[in-house]
């Protein structure tokens, strides 16, 4: 905002004397009268939420101030670690591989798909997956994969690549497994889109200037495309990270957050204790707890991959 | 075109926006102020499967007969509960009439949700009806222990139930007699499990499948959660003694992959032919097992209470789902009558053609319906046993889930049977101590 406002110009008008305080110009009345809409709303449904989560987190159902007893009630549960363990093993998995094979997708058609409607078709085909609910999503992952009558395993035991049942949802591993291989297969074209549509934008002198001297296809990747990438893998973390906190739907439809707690992903986690155990202040004191991480982390991952294009 | 000044451009978007914005509240005032004479919708919300499927297909006899149309609002379980607890919170008149689950009763009693039946709307027990059903949906509790909190309160009738849910025992009857108890239901399982063909069938998915699948022999065997003062006795040896029968004796015979088995995955694999026993609610009997359309074993599934265990009793679970009318409703009286409606005899007849769970023991008993209803005479033989009901606690969501996942982890092998029932105990002694109940 305040870069808009200095981009405005300057004031024509001469400060009037006896006052300490500048008058805002017109255009700068007008800037903050256009703004007003926006960072109402932003307050209303951001803020608002956000302040009277701090407040439910440090208060009883009744109202009472009770200091930090509900985040360190929080913090001295098991079964919060279990579900923060669930979701780093969830984020190490889903992560690393939709980035490589949304990557591996962006640089295959740039390079050997030329015709545009096949580029049309693939756009289409790479939207499908993100239009589909989650609970969609899960119901069909669990004909899939489901003990008794699960596809999968009816396949691979056809075509007698395995004798027995596999237990795609019994076993902690497997488990885990599968429900990421949910979020994989809807959330791949994702990065595929962003980092494909990031390819569009590398200027093709470049290109060819380095294939003129000899560049190979990696020394090309390397040198010139991951260059203009970099802060889409930015914004690739940035959403997919959120989202990651945001799984919900398929997990509990798969697995219920079993075996155990196997599965039990933080807002599974979060959402029990609001919702099975109606423990508001500890739901909430949770929730801050997660903002005020996933902040840090944000900002490790901004230091770490810089925004601008150095 | 006429040219207007921005100011009185502004001035009429304004009033035009008003205008909208404020029409549908005046229809809604409307609306309500001819409510007051008569009523021509009730909106009820209700659980999407088959405990709602008949009453969709009955609402339009009862709009046929008043001019009442009641229109259901769906959700999937979970979302119901969590959206009538807000709506609650909220004193909301969305829902004229809701749908419950019995386990729900103690959490919306002790927030004092609902309209008394009994008091407001003259709702008396009729003889016809078991006592359980009217007792389950009476707050506080008739029997069994009191929350600390609802000692004082007056008991009142605060939901009448429309599906009749019982638990109880299904077996592959052109196979062998019926079990007596559980000892013969293990060593059924052993004879009878093949290749392909498992012996014991157990719904072990985490949390509320597992817990109601587990309960039954818990109580069979002696154990319990609680004890009549609140003290939690799933670390006794009978506690975990059944549970070591069901996840290690049982599970010996049963499907793999239980660990991941809902409702759903157990009626296919008894409806396929794929399973010799497990125990089974009445929406799954008429949804699948003895459905033609889908099952292969129909006609050869037998119905029975639950089975003896050690105590010498067998202890089916009520899982009965209710109707009540929230406190928000403007239209309690209409709402009132239609319940009535539904528990005349001729129209639960025309419910039970639907596919509906009655409570009348004139119909259970009723020889006419036995053959297209096979589990009617075992429904009626588990509410004259008196079925228990969970314990009739509002923390009773956070006891299922920590006791469901615990078990859900026996299971699957994670945690031995003792393990898992200390940890389940331990978090349940921590979250009652927490709302006040004597730990």
């Amino acid at each position: 905002m305040s870069r808009l406002v200095a981009e405005l110009p300057a004031p024509t008008g001469t400060k009037p004397a006896g006052t300490g305080r500048r008058r805002r110009s017109r255009q700068e009345r007008l800037a903050y009268t256009i703004l007003l809409p926006a960072l109402g709303t932003v307050f209303v449904i951001v803020t608002i939420p956000f302040v009277l989560a701090i407040w439910q987190s440090i208060t009883a159902d009744d109202g009472t101030l009770v200091g930090f007893r509900n985040y360190t009630r929080a913090l001295s549960n098991p079964l919060f670690y279990d579900a923060l363990r669930a979701t780093g093993l969830y984020a190490l998995i889903v992560l690393p591989t939709e980035i490589l094979l949304g990557l591996g997708f962006a640089l295959l058609v740039h390079r050997a798909v030329k015709r545009a409607g096949l580029r049309a078709t693939l756009y289409v085909l790479a939207v499908l997956p993100l239009v589909v609910p989650p609970v969609a999503v899960g119901v069909v992952a669990r004909l899939i994969y489901a003990p008794g009558y699960g596809v999968l395993n009816y396949v691979l035991q056809s075509v007698g690549i395995t004798h027995s049942e596999i237990q795609w949802l019994s076993d902690p591993l497997l488990a885990m497994g599968s429900v990421a291989s949910v979020d994989i297969w809807q959330w791949t074209p994702f990065v595929y889109l962003v980092l494909f549509a990031g390819l569009q934008t590398v200027p093709k002198e470049s290109v060819e200037a380095a294939q003129v001297d000899g560049a190979t296809w990696w020394t090309q990747f390397r040198y010139i495309e991951l260059y203009y990438l970099r802060p889409l893998f930015l914004l690739i973390l940035f959403f997919r990270m959120a989202d990651v906190l945001r799984v919900f739907d398929h997990v509990f439809i798969l697995t219920g957050g079993g075996p155990g707690t196997a599965t039990q992903l933080l807002s599974l986690y979060i959402y029990r204790i609001e919702f099975r155990f109606f423990d508001g202040g500890q739901a909430a004191a949770l929730a801050v707890l997660v903002l005020v991480a996933i902040s840090i982390l944000y900002s490790l991952v901004t230091r770490a991959l810089p925004l601008e294009r150095a | 075109m006429q040219r207007i000044s921005r100011r009185e451009f502004v001035k009429r978007t304004a009033v035009t926006g008003a205008a909208f914005t404020s029409f549908p509240a005046l229809l809604a005032a409307c609306g309500e102020s001819t409510g007051a004479n008569k009523v021509s919708k009730l909106v009820l919300a209700a659980v999407q499967g088959n405990e709602d499927g008949p009453l969709k297909k009955v609402v339009g006899n009862y709009k046929s007969q008043t001019g009442i149309e009641v229109q259901i609002v769906e959700f999937p379980y979970d979302s119901l509960f969590s959206k009538l607890v807000t709506t609650f919170q909220a004193n909301d008149s969305s829902y004229d009439l809701c749908m419950m689950d019995d386990p729900w009763m103690p959490k919306f009693g002790t927030m004092g949700a609902l309209q008394p039946l009994d008091s407001s709307f003259g709702f008396t027990r009729d003889s016809d009806i078991p006592t359980v059903v009217y007792d389950v949906g009476t707050w506080p509790p008739p029997h069994g222990p009191v929350p600390p909190t609802e000692q004082s309160k007056a008991q009142h009738l605060y939901g009448i139930t429309i599906v009749g849910n019982v638990e109880m025992f299904m077996y592959r009857s052109d196979k062998s007699s019926a079990p007596a108890n559980w000892d013969a239901v293990l060593a059924n399982a052993k004879q009878f499990n093949a290749a392909n063909f498992y012996g014991y069938v157990i719904r072990g998915k985490a949390t509320n499948p597992v817990s109601s699948d587990s309960l039954p022999i818990l109580w069979s065997f002696g154990g319990n959660i609680f004890d009549d003062t609140w003290k939690v006795q799933l670390d006794s040896a009978d506690s975990i003694t059944a549970v070591d029968f069901l996840t290690r004796k049982l599970k010996q015979y049963a499907e793999p992959g239980a660990a991941n088995f809902d409702a759903a995955e157990r009626s296919q694999a008894m409806a396929t032919g794929k399973a010799y026993q497990s125990t089974v609610w009445p929406g799954e009997i008429t949804g699948i097992v003895e459905d033609p359309t889908v099952s292969q074993v129909k006609g050869k599934v037998a119905y029975i209470p639950i089975p003896q265990g050690p105590s010498g009793k067998g202890l089916g679970m009520m899982g009965n789902w209710l109707l009540g009318i929230p406190k928000g409703s403007h239209n309690g009286s209409a709402a009132a009558d239609f319940i009535k409606w539904m528990l005349k005899t001729e129209n639960m007849r025309n419910y039970v053609a639907q596919g509906g769970v009655p409570i009348r023991k004139s119909i259970l008993n009723d020889a006419s319906l036995a053959a297209a209803n096979p589990y009617f005479k075992a429904l009626a033989a588990s509410f004259d046993a008196v079925p228990n009901w969970r314990p009739r606690t509002d923390q009773w969501g956070a006891v299922e889930t920590s006791y469901g996942t615990a078990m859900n982890a026996a299971v699957a092998g994670q945690l031995t049977p003792q393990a898992a029932m200390q940890q389940a105990a331990s978090q349940i002694r921590a979250t009652m101590k927490g709302a006040g109940y004597p730990s």
